[in-house]
């Protein structure tokens, strides 16, 4: 017989053809063993399917809750950067301004106060600044009806972006033409060619425009930028509420480099001189003179309290579920081995290892995770489609909406709320995630049981089971 | 023949009580040893330090002239897997894997070919006379097949020494002789060395030898 011992301490040394710590030998015997190991992991799993059931179920409600909210939390941000994100651009400007004395003739809403023409190319100037737009945004108050009225460049990018939705006609040639919304066109009986009267101006329809529904500034009327600005200029209900230059605008737009919108914004706000503390109030509160600039960030947190859903909470009922999944494995792990405690001795009496027992412990644990993962993700994946055959609602702050917020006779155009499908989606990357935060859980799982394995006496447990 | 196991001075204390005391004896290789005592006498404990199961408080043990007592748990457990077989009298199967599985347990930590793990099951099962049962669970078997399976699971790794600790003891008379003569044919045919823990003086006086065991010192070998 080959010494006991020297056969032992081949085995443990590695000397032979084993290595001190696995029984492993080559890479194709790794994966028989594996093979091996995960058949009576599924065995013993499958045969006592009634006390592995909680750990699944737990795995399987962690990873739905851990997915589902979080792509909620990312859904939910995304819609509230979807009315920003339509307009196609990295920062808005606007100021807020006084309430006309009275709605007629041509005025600017109060929360698009006039801007000075000036202050363009100093933005221009700004590192990160890749280009800038500009309008002049009007409100209308005709005897007849009420219009929006924008003025455009239509060489800039804003303007250019509008042009692509001429769906008759051609782009104003001069400052008397004028591009009319299909909708407001066909509730009117405008047609090519002819006349539109705003403010007491004649302006012949060269087109017709269709914007309903698409990523550009919503208008009634659409004329070159003189063309507004010489009627702003020209209106005493306007000027008499802010003095307005024939070369200002009141909307900016501000296309930035996507890595530097945040530095550019707060160049943006050094650019802008601050009210004085006496300065008046706008409707809603707003300083009057104050900038406003938006970005898609400070969009979101305007909007965001709205849905009761913050990364801190996010991060917080993940945490919790975490722990909770973690004690609950454990607890129930702990629970089963202490059943199996008697298994455990007769494998160590007929020649197992810690090593080899815990081996097999971690792979049910695994597996366990696995098909708690598998379960939740596809549940996850079926609510997530769910939740995105539904609608989301977005509140629109007033100052962005195009309409007066005390016109009242069409109240559905005004209201300060959108509605888009809700923009949520199954991301690999989250459920990835997940997967590595459940092979985490096994992972301590395993940890806090190898101790008990380890200080399993084979002839203790099998003296007095 | 040689000895294959040789013991000195053993001893080990359980609780209070000195369930092992002082005890040397030899086996040799080949030979049916019978350790008969009382219950309480201290048998089944002699018995687990003999098969590496447990550890002595004192004493030596060497096995194959290799001295077994300095083994770390894990080098013991390599050795029982390599050197001996261990039959329990309640059978000790484990209720969720059937007959091949429970057999084949002992070649599971370090087999690299599942067929052949299997295929040595079924030899070691067609040995005990089981080779009809493979696909039973222990809850479908009686007493009887359960220690065969327990028996054939003991000669899975071909054993220099097969330890047995009351054999017959939960079985009826019939059962236990036909398992009694299973052991002895095994002993004779195969030249296995057994070891066999009984109280029962009709099966003990069939051994090659006798020790007997109270209060944990041997009383005559």
């Amino acid at each position: 017989m080959r010494g006991v011992n020297e056969e032992i301490s081949n085995h443990i040394n590695g000397t032979a053809t084993c290595r001190s710590w696995i029984d492993f030998r080559t890479t194709q015997t790794i994966g028989v063993q594996i093979r091996m190991i995960t058949g009576f992991a599924l065995k013993e799993i499958s045969k006592r399917k009634k006390k592995y059931l909680l750990n699944i179920m737990v795995i399987g409600l962690v990873v739905v809750l851990l997915i589902t909210l979080n792509s909620l939390g990312i859904a939910y941000k995304e819609a509230s950067k979807l009315p920003f994100e339509n307009i196609h651009s990295s920062i808005i400007v606007q100021r807020n301004g006084n309430v006309p004395e009275n709605t007629s003739g041509a005025v600017t809403p109060c929360s698009l106060a006039p801007i000075k023409g000036e202050i363009i190319p100093q933005i221009n100037k700004i590192d990160g600044v890749k280009g800038v737009s500009y309008g002049l945004f009007l409100w209308v108050f005709d005897k007849d009806s009420f219009k929006r009225f924008l003025g455009v460049d239509w060489n800039d990018d804003r303007g250019k972006r509008i042009g692509s939705e001429l769906i008759e006609g051609s782009l104003p040639q001069s400052d008397t033409d004028a591009l009319v919304e299909k909708a407001y066109a066909l509730q009117h009986g405008l047609k090519l060619n002819q006349t539109i009267k705003v403010s007491g101006t004649d302006f012949a329809v060269s087109g017709i425009i269709e914007t309903s529904g698409k990523d550009v500034v919503s208008s009634d009327v659409y004329v070159n930028l003189n063309s507004a600005q010489n009627m702003a200029y020209n209106s005493k209900n306007l000027q008499d509420t802010e003095k307005f230059n024939k070369n200002d605008v009141n909307i900016i737009f501000v296309d930035a480099d996507q890595t530097k919108v945040k530095d550019v914004a707060a160049k943006l706000k050094g650019l802008f001189s601050t009210p004085s503390s006496t300065a008046g109030k706008t409707p809603t509160g707003q300083t009057t003179g104050a900038y406003s600039i938006y970005t898609p960030e400070s969009f979101e947190s305007q909007v965001s309290s709205l849905f009761l859903i913050s990364d801190r909470l996010i991060f917080t009922v993940s945490l919790f579920a975490l722990i909770g999944a973690v004690l609950i494995v454990i607890k129930s792990m702990s629970h089963t081995l202490l059943e199996r405690r008697k298994e455990f001795g007769i494998m160590k009496a007929v020649g197992f290892r810690s090593w080899d027992i815990q081996k097999e412990v971690a792979a049910e644990t695994l597996l366990q995770a696995i098909i708690g993962y598998c379960i939740g993700v596809a549940l996850s994946f079926i609510a997530i489609f769910a939740l995105a055959k539904t609608t989301v609602s977005v509140a629109i702050p007033w100052e962005m909406s195009p309409y007066p917020h005390f016109l009242t006779s069409n109240p559905n155009l005004i209201a300060p709320v959108q509605t888009y499908p809700f923009p949520i989606r199954f991301e690999a990357v989250y459920s990835a995630e997940v997967l590595l935060a459940v092979f985490a859980i096994s992972l301590l799982t395993v940890l806090a049981l190898s101790r008990y394995i380890n200080g399993l006496n084979a002839m203790d447990v099998l003296r007095y089971e | 023949m040689s000895e294959i196991i040789v013991a000195r001075n053993l001893s080990k204390t359980l609780g209070n009580v000195k369930a092992v005391n002082a005890v040397s004896l030899d086996v040799r290789k080949g030979e049916f040893l019978a350790i008969q005592g009382s219950s309480g006498s201290g048998k089944t404990t002699l018995l687990s330090l003999l098969s590496g199961l447990d550890r002595a408080d004192a004493g030596e043990i060497e096995f194959g002239g290799e001295d077994i007592t300095s083994l770390t748990e894990d080098e013991l457990a390599l050795f029982r897997r390599k050197n001996v077989g261990i039959v329990f009298q309640y059978y000790n199967l484990i209720p969720t894997l059937n007959v091949l599985e429970n057999i084949a347990l002992p070649l599971f930590p370090e087999s690299d070919n599942k067929k052949e793990m299997f295929d040595r099951a079924k030899v070691a099962a067609e040995s005990v006379g089981l080779s009809h049962r493979l696909n039973h669970y222990p809850n479908e078997l009686s007493g009887g097949e359960q220690q065969r399976v327990a028996i054939a699971r003991a000669l899975i790794n071909e054993p220099e020494v097969i330890f047995a600790d009351e054999p017959t003891g939960n079985l009826d008379t019939e059962t236990g002789r036909k398992m009694m003569d299973l052991l002895k044919s095994l002993n004779k045919e195969k030249g296995l060395t057994i070891v066999m823990v009984t109280h029962d003086d009709g099966l003990a006086k069939e051994a090659d030898k006798l020790i007997k065991i109270k209060d944990g010192v041997v009383t005559n070998e």
